[in-house]
């Protein structure tokens, strides 16, 4: 396969009912802008473009497909669809809304809203190693809200990372990119091979696909509780699986962090599916439990107060 | 050629499938494949999958319409195929070479010829019975040739699993390879893992099988192995062809099929993941999932 990149919409171009402002980010399978609607509105629009397959040139607006790539072109066009029929269920204030789907330039586009603020992954690497305990627990109790709406409608996100939840100004969490899940279907298609991250994705997305369930989110949210205290990736679930270096949570934050948020992080980072946290729930009642325990009672916070040597 | 064929395989009790089937046919010529892949976890599935796919594309390539030489292609796939896994570990650097048995047979102009390593079987049955079968390659059977053991001991012996021949692996495969095998009208052929075989005995095998359409036969006897198999149930396949099985409706004759036309059915890592229909989106279901999601999405918005 060549190793080609595609270029992206020129700014000013006039997509349907909206202005391309500039290109956001770049996958393997698709280009986001940032492009403006009829009232000016920002908002993010994800192009069905995958690499290996469809080429757009310098200069160029339509891409190129050849009729080899167009059955699997199509093909990964059913997946993109997948995701727009998944996004546009889900309202909720924890995933991204997708508010339009349309076709043009031989492809296939979705419009989502856009919002302003950074990825987990900006804040991770800007506060690095100082990052506390009531952040990482607000922020993915919230997300976790999002999640479950995700699971409930059978759908599987399989590419949660930091750089996939965005913050927004206000500190809300936005589980955002659904562009792998449900490709849980594209696996044997050589040219649409599942992207995964290395280090969030669990081990099962690689080798057993079949095994592949709510689990297999978890360890990712897992994943990015202990990239959000290490500043960095765990090590790669493949890497795991024939030796782990991985310093279990519990032992590498020894202060600073309640043990039992460490011990529901090295929970979820259990490379066997079913040592983890079997759903959404159940990880946000382990979540939730210290702050039970951490809320004493003002009666017996009083007592420990006036039990308290008086110097 | 005039056959009905029918494939078929199920996980039993087994956290994975690591058996692969396929069968391919042109215009003159068939082959049919099964192989059982071993390696404790996960690659053995790797290993079954290359030994098929290398044999059906192989296949694929020099059946034009049939193969200048069976026994030669069938003893280069298997070796090669061998090769293949071996590169595949070492490329990857496993610490254990993935394995896989293989069993491969080639019907054409009449006549079969099969080859294989390990203990997947192939059964030629013949008016209701057993008239042909491979020979496992497992210690088993040594002793049981050996008059060490009885058929009924080698039913239950605590290693009847092990076999000392495979493709993948250190050492090199030992490969048999059957004699030319003239075929028949009704003759079935019936290619299988052990769990399919290690749960029945061959007469009860052939009596299923005779003489009836393999498309309803089969899943019969597919289910009563994974009963008969029991709470450790293994991966379970076959590939079952009846020659030259009248006129019904399910047999297939290649003699209409184009010179270059091939069909391929490989099961395994394809099936239920890849959908048959799964390129073929027209313009019109394109716009129908277009609309579908707009509606989706004002019928949600608030």
């Amino acid at each position: 396969m060549v190793n080609q990149s595609n270029q992206p919409l020129p700014t000013g171009y006039q997509l349907d009912e909206y202005i391309i402002e500039r290109q956001l980010s770049l996958g393997g399978f698709s280009i986001v802008y940032l492009a403006a609607d009829e009232q000016g509105n920002p908002v993010a629009i994800k192009e069905y473009l995958p690499n290996s397959l469809a080429l757009r040139k310098e200069g160029e607006i339509v891409p190129q497909i050849s009729d080899e790539n167009l059955p699997a072109f199509r093909y990964g066009m059913r997946c993109f669809f997948e995701e727009g029929r998944a996004l546009a269920k889900l309202q909720h204030p924890n995933v991204v809304r997708v508010l339009n789907f349309f076709r043009a330039n031989e492809t296939v586009y979705m419009v989502m809203q856009y919002e302003r603020g950074r990825t987990l992954h900006d804040f991770i690497h800007r506060n690095k190693g100082q990052i506390r305990e009531s952040f990482i627990r607000g922020v993915f109790a919230r997300l976790l809200n999002g999640l479950r709406e995700v699971h409930t409608h059978k759908l599987l996100h399989l590419d949660i990372k930091p750089s996939n939840i965005y913050l927004r100004i206000d500190g809300s969490p936005l589980l955002i990119d659904f562009g792998a899940a449900r490709q849980t279907l594209a696996s044997d298609q050589p040219m649409l091979k599942p992207m995964y991250t290395p280090g969030f994705a669990a081990p099962e997305q690689f080798r057993s696909r079949d095994q592949l369930g709510p689990w297999s989110d978890i360890y990712s949210i897992g994943a990015s509780m202990y990239a959000a205290l290490a500043g960095s990736a765990p090590p790669p679930a493949e890497k795991r699986a024939e030796r782990d270096e991985m310093v279990p949570a519990i032992k590498r934050w020894k202060e600073g962090y309640s043990v039992q948020l460490l011990e529901t992080i090295d929970c979820c980072l259990q490379l066997d599916p079913l040592s983890r946290p079997q759903s959404v729930f159940a990880l946000q009642r382990q979540l939730a439990q210290r702050h039970k325990r951490r809320q004493p009672s003002l009666l017996s916070n009083l007592r420990t107060k006036l039990n308290k040597p008086i110097w | 050629m005039k056959f009905s064929i029918f494939q078929d395989t199920r996980q039993g009790q087994r956290r994975y499938n690591q058996d692969r089937i396929a069968y391919c046919y042109s215009r003159d010529a068939l082959l049919m494949v099964v192989a059982d892949g071993m390696g404790g976890h996960l690659h053995g599935e790797v290993a079954a999958q290359i030994a098929v796919q290398y044999l059906t594309e192989s296949f694929q390539r020099e059946a034009k319409t049939a193969l200048p030489d069976p026994f030669l292609f069938l003893s280069r796939g298997l070796t090669n195929a061998h090769h293949a896994i071996v590169d595949y570990s070492f490329d990857r650097d496993l610490p254990e070479a993935p394995r896989t048995t293989c069993v491969a047979c080639v019907v054409q102009d009449g006549v079969a010829y099969w080859a294989h390593a390990g203990d997947s079987r192939l059964y030629l049955l013949r008016r209701g019975q057993v008239a042909l079968r491979t020979r496992d390659h497992s210690r088993v059977q040594m002793l049981l040739d050996e008059g060490m053991i009885s058929a009924e001991e080698a039913m239950v012996h605590p290693n009847r699993n092990k076999i000392f021949s495979s493709l993948g692996g250190h050492t090199s495969p030992q490969i048999d390879f059957s004699r030319k095998t003239p075929l028949a009208a009704g003759d079935v052929i019936l290619l299988c893992t052990d769990g399919l075989w290690g749960p029945l005995d061959g007469e009860r095998i052939a009596r299923s099988l005779s003489g009836t359409n393999l498309a309803l036969a089969v899943p019969q006897l597919m289910e009563v192995a994974e009963q008969a198999g029991g709470a450790h149930c293994d991966n379970l396949s076959l590939v079952a062809m009846a020659w030259e099985d009248g006129d019904a409706p399910q047999v297939i004759s290649t003699q209409t099929l184009a010179l270059d036309h091939f069909t391929t059915q490989m099961e395994g890592l394809l099936k239920s993941r890849l959908p048959a229909s799964a390129s073929d989106l027209s313009d019109e279901e394109i716009e129908r999932a277009i609309s579908e999601i707009n509606s989706a999405i004002k019928k949600y918005s608030k």
